[in-house]
C-alpha cells in the first residue's frame, strides 16, 4: 500500500517554543490512523500543518503526493479537516451551511444540491435540514462539521479531537461513521488523548509526546518492537509476611522492573521480557517452591502502552515544548 | 490513481469564492425583517433631517424676503435647494462613517472568534476571495442603504440650485467614503482577534483620518508665523470625506469665494484673504493684458484688483490691473477627485494588507496581542 499521507521532519517552532520536533508519520490509504498523545503532545499543531493551516517551520508533508509547502491549494482539494475546536455560523441554516462550503469548492448547483442530500442523509441529519445550525445539539454540530469536511469527496479526513465533549451515544454514532467512511475509500487521521475510544477504531497509532513521535505502526506491532514490557499477573497461594516473601523473589529477578501486590492478593509484575522469558520466569518461581495458582500476562491495551512509551524518562531535547 | 492525473494544478477559485462568502453573508445580512427595518430607520432618519433643514433654510429665506423686498425667490429657492443638498450630504457622509466600518469591523474577527475561519482557510478560496467577499458583502448592506436614500436626495431638484451632475458627485463621494472606510474596518477585522477590539481601533482610526489630521493642518496653519506662509498640505484634508463633501457642495455655488467655496479655497491654498481666491501661478485674463501669470503671493482684491504681497514686486502685472471675473473663479472638481482618490487608494493598500493578514501560512506576523509571545528564556526557574 502507498502513503497517502507522508510527514518528513516536521518541524513547527513559535520563537523559542517547539511545539512539534521532527514528526514523521506514514499513513497508508484507506487507514484509520490514530495519534495518540497528552495535551500540548503536538497533535494539533501536526494536523494543522498537513491541513496547511500552518507553515513548518522545518521538514515537508505530502498529501495524496502534494506537498503542503508547494502546493496547499492541490491539498486543499484531496483533504477534508475538521478542528478541534469549532464554531457555527449563526444565522444559518443546516443545508445553507453546507451548500456555503460546497460552493467553496465551487461545486455547480446540481451537484451542491445531490450532495448536500446524500450527506444529511449519512450523518443522518437529514430532518434537520431547514434548522439553524446554531440550534442543533454539540453532537449534531459535531455530526454536521463532519460532513461539510466531506462536500468536495476528499480522499483524506483530518479529525481533530472529534469525540471531545460528546456524550457516550454520540460517540458511538460517530465511531460507526467513521467506520462507514472507511469502507468509503477514504483515509482517515484521526487524534484524541481518549485512548479507547482509538483503540476500537484505529488500524495504525502514532504516539506523539512533546512534539516527537515516540512510536507507530500497528497497535501489536508497536508492542513487539519496543518490547516495553508486559504486564504479568501471578496469583501466589500465600499471604501476609510469605506473600511479601514471594514479591520480594520476584522483584529480585532479572527483567522484572516493579512488583506490587494488588488487594486481592495478586503479585503484578512489570515484566521486559519476551514470551520466552515469562516462561522461564514461571518455572524459576514454581523451582523455588513458590505456589502459583494462575500466572496470566495482563492484555496489553493502548492505554498502557501510551503509558509505557510515554513514561520512558529520556528527555528531549525540545521539552520545553507544552504548547 | 496515478500520479500523472493527480499532478493536475487547481487554479485558486476567486470568483466562485467570492460568491460563496457573498451569498453566505447576504443570507445572513438579509434575513427576516432587519434589513426591512435598517432600510427603514435609514430613509426615515435622512428625509426627517432633510425636511428639518428645509424648515429652516425657508423661514431664513422668508425672513430675509421680508426685510429685503428686492431678494430674489428663485435665487432663495435654489439657495434651500443647496442647503438640503449638503445637509444631506454631511449627514450621510457621518452614517456611512459610523455604518460602513461598523459592519466590516466584526466580519474577519467573528470568524476568528467563533472559529469558523480555519473552517474556510483548509477550502481552496483564497484569502483575496474571503477578504474581498466579507468586504463588499457588508459595503453592499451600507450600499443599499445610500442607495435607498436617493429618492430622499431627489427633493432638492424641486427647489432648484443643484444640478443632477452634483447630486452625482456627492453619491460618487459617498461610496467611495463607504469602501474606503470599510476597507478599514477590514483591515482592523483581519490584524485582531478580537471584534471589539477591532471596532474599537477601527474608529480611533476614523477619528484620526477625518478630525485629527484636520486639526493637524489647523494646527500648522494657526502657528505659522504669518498668513503668507506656506500652506500646510491639502492632503491631511484627503481622508476626510466632509471636506471633499464641502467641495461638491462649493461646485453648486459656482465658486464665488463665499460659502462652502471659501472653506475649500482656503485649503488648497487659493488666497481668499479678500474674499476673492486667486489660483497661484495660474494664468490670470487681465483686463487690457490677456493671459498673465500671477506670482507667487499675488493677492487679488475684492474689486479684481491685483495687489503685491509687503516686500515683493512684480514683472509682469502691474499692480492696479483688473483680472477678469470668470477667471478668478477656479475651475470645479479641483480638490474632491483627489480626496476620492486618495481614499481608493487607501482602500486598495487596506484590503491587500488583510489578505495577508488572513492567509493562514503567511511568513510575516506582526507582534500584537493576541499573537502568541516570545517566551521569557531567563536561567531562572518559574
Amino acid at each position: 500500500m502507498t502513503a497517502i499521507v507522508r510527514s518528513d521532519g516536521l518541524v513547527k517552532r513559535y520563537d523559542r517554543t517547539l511545539a512539534i520536533a521532527g514528526v514523521d508519520l506514514d499513513v497508508a490509504e484507506g487507514e484509520i490512523f490514530g495519534l495518540v498523545g497528552p495535551n500540548g503532545a503536538g497533535k494539533t499543531t501536526t494536523l494543522r500543518i498537513l491541513a496547511t493551516l500552518l507553515e513548518p517551520t522545518a521538514g515537508d508533508a505530502e498529501i495524496a503526493g502534494w506537498s503542503v509547502r508547494r502546493n496547499p491549494n492541490e491539498v486543499r482539494r484531496v483533504l477534508g479537516f475538521m478542528p478541534d475546536v469549532f464554531g457555527v455560523y449563526d444565522d444559518m441554516r443546516v443545508w445553507e451551511y453546507l451548500d456555503f462550503f460546497a460552493r467553496c469548492y465551487g461545486l455547480p448547483a446540481a451537484t451542491r444540491k445531490r450532495i448536500i442530500g446524500d450527506l444529511l442523509e449519512l450523518v443522518d441529519l437529514a430532518d434537520k435540514r431547514n434548522a439553524y445550525v446554531q440550534g442543533l445539539s454539540r453532537g449534531m454540530q459535531q455530526r454536521l462539521c463532519l460532513a461539510h469536511a466531506l462536500v468536495h469527496d476528499p480522499k483524506v479526513l483530518l479529525l481533530d479531537e472529534p469525540a471531545s465533549g460528546l456524550d457516550p451515544r454520540a460517540r458511538v454514532e460517530l465511531r460507526e461513521l467513521l467506520r462507514e467512511l472507511r469502507t468509503l475509500g477514504k483515509t482517515i487521521v484521526i487524534s484524541s488523548h481518549i485512548l479507547p475510544e482509538l483503540e476500537e477504531l484505529c488500524t495504525s497509532v502514532a504516539i506523539v509526546d512533546r512534539g516527537r513521535v515516540l512510536a507507530s505502526g500497528r497497535i501489536a506491532d508497536i508492542e513487539q518492537r519496543l518490547r516495553v514490557g508486559a504486564v504479568l499477573r501471578a496469583r501466589v497461594l500465600a499471604e501476609g509476611e510469605a506473600l511479601e516473601a514471594a514479591r520480594d523473589w520476584f522483584a529480585g529477578q532479572p527483567d522484572v522492573a516493579a512488583s506490587a501486590i494488588l488487594p486481592d492478593g495478586t503479585v503484578e509484575l512489570g515484566f521486559r521480557g519476551d514470551e520466552a522469558g515469562a516462561a522461564g520466569l514461571l518455572r524459576a518461581a514454581i523451582s523455588a517452591d513458590i505456589p502459583i495458582a494462575s500466572f496470566s500476562r495482563a492484555a496489553s491495551d493502548l492505554e498502557e502502552l501510551f503509558l509505557q512509551v510515554t513514561g520512558q524518562d529520556d528527555p528531549q531535547p525540545g521539552s520545553e515544548a507544552a504548547a | 490513481m496515478t500520479g500523472a492525473t493527480l499532478r493536475r494544478r487547481v487554479p485558486r477559485l476567486a470568483m466562485p469564492g467570492i460568491t460563496a462568502i457573498g451569498v453566505k453573508e447576504l443570507r445572513g445580512r438579509m434575513r427576516g425583517k432587519r434589513a426591512f427595518i435598517s432600510v427603514t430607520v435609514y430613509v426615515v432618519l435622512v428625509a426627517g433631517f432633510a425636511w428639518m433643514v428645509g424648515q429652516i433654510l425657508v423661514s431664513t429665506a422668508e425672513q430675509q424676503m421680508q426685510w429685503n423686498p428686492g431678494f430674489n425667490s428663485t435665487v432663495q429657492s435654489a439657495t434651500i435647494g443647496r442647503g438640503i443638498f449638503t445637509a444631506l450630504m454631511f449627514l450621510q457622509t457621518l452614517m456611512i462613517l459610523v455604518l460602513a466600518p461598523a459592519s466590516t469591523a466584526g466580519t474577519i474577527s467573528s470568524e476568528r472568534e467563533k472559529q469558523t475561519l480555519d473552517l474556510l482557510a483548509v477550502t481552496p478560496i483564497s484569502s483575496v476571495a474571503i477578504v474581498v467577499g466579507k468586504l463588499l458583502s457588508a459595503l453592499t448592506w451600507v450600499f443599499v442603504l445610500i442607495l435607498a436614500s436617493i429618492p430622499v436626495t431627489a427633493i432638492v431638484f424641486v427647489y432648484g440650485g443643484v444640478a443632477p451632475d452634483d447630486v452625482v458627485r456627492g453619491y460618487a463621494m459617498l461610496f467611495v467614503t463607504a469602501i474606503a472606510f470599510g476597507a478599514l474596518g477590514t483591515f482592523f477585522s483581519s490584524l485582531l482577534r478580537r471584534s471589539g477590539a477591532a471596532t474599537g481601533l477601527t474608529f480611533v482610526a476614523v477619528l484620526i483620518a477625518t478630525v485629527g489630521l484636520s486639526f493637524i493642518w489647523v494646527f500648522m496653519y494657526q502657528t505659522s508665523s504669518s498668513v503668507f506662509a506656506r500652506r500646510p498640505p491639502e492632503a491631511l484634508f484627503y481622508l476626510n470625506p466632509f471636506v471633499a463633501q464641502a467641495d461638491v457642495a462649493c461646485g453648486t455655488e459656482g465658486n464665488t469665494g463665499s460659502g462652502w467655496c471659501s472653506i475649500i479655497n482656503g485649503i488648497t491654498g487659493t488666497f481668499v484673504d479678500f474674499g476673492v481666491p486667486v489660483p497661484v501661478g495660474r494664468e490670470l485674463i487681465i483686463d487690457g493684458k490677456g493671459a498673465v501669470a500671477v506670482p507667487e503671493g499675488a493677492l487679488v482684491a475684492p474689486d479684481g484688483q491685483i495687489v503685491p504681497l509687503p516686500g515683493r514686486g512684480f514683472d509682469d502685472v502691474v499692480v492696479g490691473d483688473i483680472a477678469a471675473p470668470d477667471a478668478l473663479a477656479s475651475g470645479r472638481d479641483r480638490y474632491w477627485p483627489r480626496s476620492a482618490l486618495t481614499l481608493m487608494l487607501l482602500a486598495v493598500g487596506f484590503t491587500t494588507a488583510a489578505v495577508q493578514l488572513v492567509t493562514p501560512t503567511r511568513r510575516w506576523r506582526p507582534r500584537l496581542p493576541g499573537i502568541p509571545r516570545r517566551r521569557r528564556t531567563g536561567r531562572s526557574a518559574e
